[in-house]
């Protein structure tokens, strides 16, 4: 099996590289033209790279989170509302807590979780007391968190100053330091590193990893081995949505400095592309993040640059999802065969 | 004064449950048949799109109503063949679904129009649009006698409870699952198509606005049965009529917190229907 040569990730991406190709066709550019803007707009100079950095990072923390509920059996497609939720309590807290930077920001991420992981644990509960499907849960969570959201900031806690809906700004001690000056890229990406090195360690060497596993792979036998089904699965979604809540967190505290619905243009919904695409694995999803960050930049590049319609990305998005999922059973069926 | 404040709310609660009760009917068909279909808002998406496009070029908006339905199908042809050729997981591709025709329809609207967000206007179906909302009682008493009481019917339960003994008869379940699942595509294109050329005269990104997925509630609220998908979609549809309705006269409440009501509504009623063992054995496991 080790020597074989693999050739269904090349037929995958031979597949995604042809609906890209068609979707720009469609636009009237050369492909290579189109895919050459997307290069150079991701990785072209500094500030390209940084914004690809800032992109990568913002669809990592939850892509991770999503990682660790769908390892765990679990369908969290609600990454966007946790996100949204980790934003908005990391705003609230940052606006109005006067501490020293290391104290402020760690408080801030704390917040951020905090708002994540209530509003996963929520689905959790769900499930868990009521045998609610999480899948419809979670999606129905986003919504409400938009509009939770949008009420605290056009009501209690929108800023006097703003005309916009937005909180009160932060206070400079909660800003995350820059990691690239010039860009605006914060020391966020080493976060979501760190996360994606404690998710793998929590997954594969400990004992409660083992049993968030289990009960994704089999969960009559984990039931039975003395698992509490009901409460492992409020806490792997309530974790779940705490690292999209920490990435909520980071956006507001390393970019935008306060609070607003302009936070996430779709990152938890992407997110699941990048989980997939990484086959559940943190190590792995992290070059996905990079590759999916890539896209989200460059984008906007090409966009400028090329004529091509930015939303072509979430074309090719959506076909890698349906082609990475038809390819698990090409993968498996071959392996079964051997 | 108040009699007419009420049948304006109750026929607002029509209109507005009408494109959820159409997706949920199709839902209700494609999961019967053994596939979970969270591709519904994408199916949504297309059909609404699809229809808009079409009646824009042709100003008919029948043939758009047309053109979104079989939008719809094609989407929803997808996801039967991935879910029966490939066995894929059906929640993945769902998602994948829905990103690729809410990304598609943006993508489109660039190409076609050169401008984002929204379409220009259509000639929609203006007043005629209420044939729609009547029909939908219609369809649903339709859809559970073709359900309950039709050969094809009881062919496509099958596949939802047990494959195998459809193999068994001679009959083929992944076509059948196939079939069900691009009729539930083309009845959500058509609760699209209902929203760009009947309710409104344009299509705008996220139109849809999670309808697809409140369907989905109603499906499992309804237990799985048509016409209580039907009902759950009226109430869902009556928070709606009562957002519009009250929240100029409520004012210490927020608009946000009324509209998100009817997604509240769906998670309660989530919470509502579980435990009732009422879902196709087979549902969502690929045969």
């Amino acid at each position: 099996m080790k020597h074989r040569l693999q050739l269904e990730p090349i037929i995958a991406i031979g597949i995604v590289l042809i609906i890209g190709s068609l979707t720009m066709l469609l636009a009237g550019v050369s492909p290579i033209d189109g895919f050459s803007a997307l290069l150079f707009g991701a990785f072209g100079g500094r500030s390209e790279i940084g914004e690809t950095l800032v992109q990568t990072t913002a669809l990592l923390f939850p892509a991770l989170g999503i990682c660790l509920a769908f390892r765990s059996g679990l369908f969290n497609i609600g990454a966007e509302g946790q996100l949204i939720m980790g934003g908005l309590f990391a705003g609230a807290l940052g606006a109005n807590f006067n501490a020293p930077p290391i104290i402020a920001i760690s408080a801030m991420l704390v917040a951020g979780m905090l708002g994540g992981g209530i509003w996963g644990a929520i689905a959790g509960w769900m499930k868990a007391r009521f045998g609610a499907s999480e899948v419809i849960a979670t999606l129905m969570l986003n919504f409400v968190a938009g509009f939770v959201a949008l009420a605290l900031v056009n009501g209690p806690w929108k800023s006097p100053l703003a005309s916009g809906a937005e909180t009160a700004p932060l206070l400079p001690v909660a800003f995350l330091p820059s990691l690239l000056p010039g860009t605006r890229l914060s020391i966020a990406p080493l976060l979501a590193i760190g996360l994606a090195v404690v998710i793998f360690i929590v997954l594969q060497k400990t004992v409660f990893g083992f049993d968030l596993r289990a009960m994704g792979d089999a969960p009559e036998a984990a039931r039975r081995s003395g698992v509490n089904i009901a409460r492992l699965s409020i806490i792997a979604l309530g974790l779940s949505g705490a690292c999209a809540g920490l990435g909520g967190a980071t956006i507001v505290g390393g970019m935008l400095h306060r609070f607003n619905t302009a936070l996430s243009p779709g990152y938890g919904f992407t997110a699941i592309a990048v989980a997939l695409v990484g086959e559940l694995n943190p190590f792995w999803i992290c070059v996905a993040a990079l590759g999916f960050g890539a896209l989200e930049s460059g984008g906007l590049a090409m966009q400028a640059s090329a004529q091509v319609p930015k939303d072509a990305i979430h074309v090719i998005e959506g076909a890698i999802i349906l082609v990475l999922a038809a390819r698990r059973y090409i993968v498996t069926k071959r392996t079964a065969a051997v | 004064m108040t009699l007419a404040l009420l049948i304006g709310v109750v026929w607002l609660t029509f209109v507005k449950a009408t494109p959820m009760i159409y997706a949920a009917l199709g839902g209700t068909l494609s999961e019967r048949s053994g596939v979970i279909n969270i591709g519904l808002e994408g199916m949504m998406t297309a059909g609404a799109f699809s229809a808009a496009v079409a009646t824009y070029y042709t100003g008919q908006p029948l043939f758009g109503l047309l053109i979104g339905i079989i939008g719809g199908a094609i989407v929803g042809w997808l996801l039967g063949f991935l879910a029966t050729r490939f066995k894929v997981d059906q929640i993945v591709a769902g998602t994948g679904l829905n990103i690729l025709c809410l990304g598609g329809a943006a993508y489109g609207l660039m190409l076609l129009f050169n401008q984002p967000g929204a379409s220009p206007q259509v000639h929609s179906m203006g007043e005629n649009y209420r044939y729609l909302v009547w029909l939908a009682p219609v369809a649903a008493v339709g859809m559970q006698w073709f359900l309950s009481a039709t050969p094809w019917g009881l062919r496509i339960r099958a596949c939802g409870e047990n494959p195998k003994a459809v193999a068994a008869a001679g009959l083929n379940p992944l076509a059948l699952r196939v079939m069900a699942v691009t009729m539930s595509g083309a009845f959500a294109g058509f609760a699209g198509a209902f929203l760009s050329v009947g309710e409104l005269n344009l299509y705008s990104d996220g139109m849809t606005a999670g309808r697809g997925f409140i369907a989905l509630a109603a499906i499992i609220f309804g237990r799985w049965n048509p016409l209580g998908a039907f009902a759950a979609c009226l109430l869902f549809g009556l928070l709606q009529a009562l957002q519009i309705q009250l929240q100029g006269h409520i004012s210490w409440l927020p608009t946000d917190v009324f509209e998100a009501l009817p997604y509240v509504a769906a998670l309660i009623a989530l919470v509502g229907a579980a435990g009732r063992k009422a879902a196709p054995v087979a549902d969502g496991v690929p045969y």
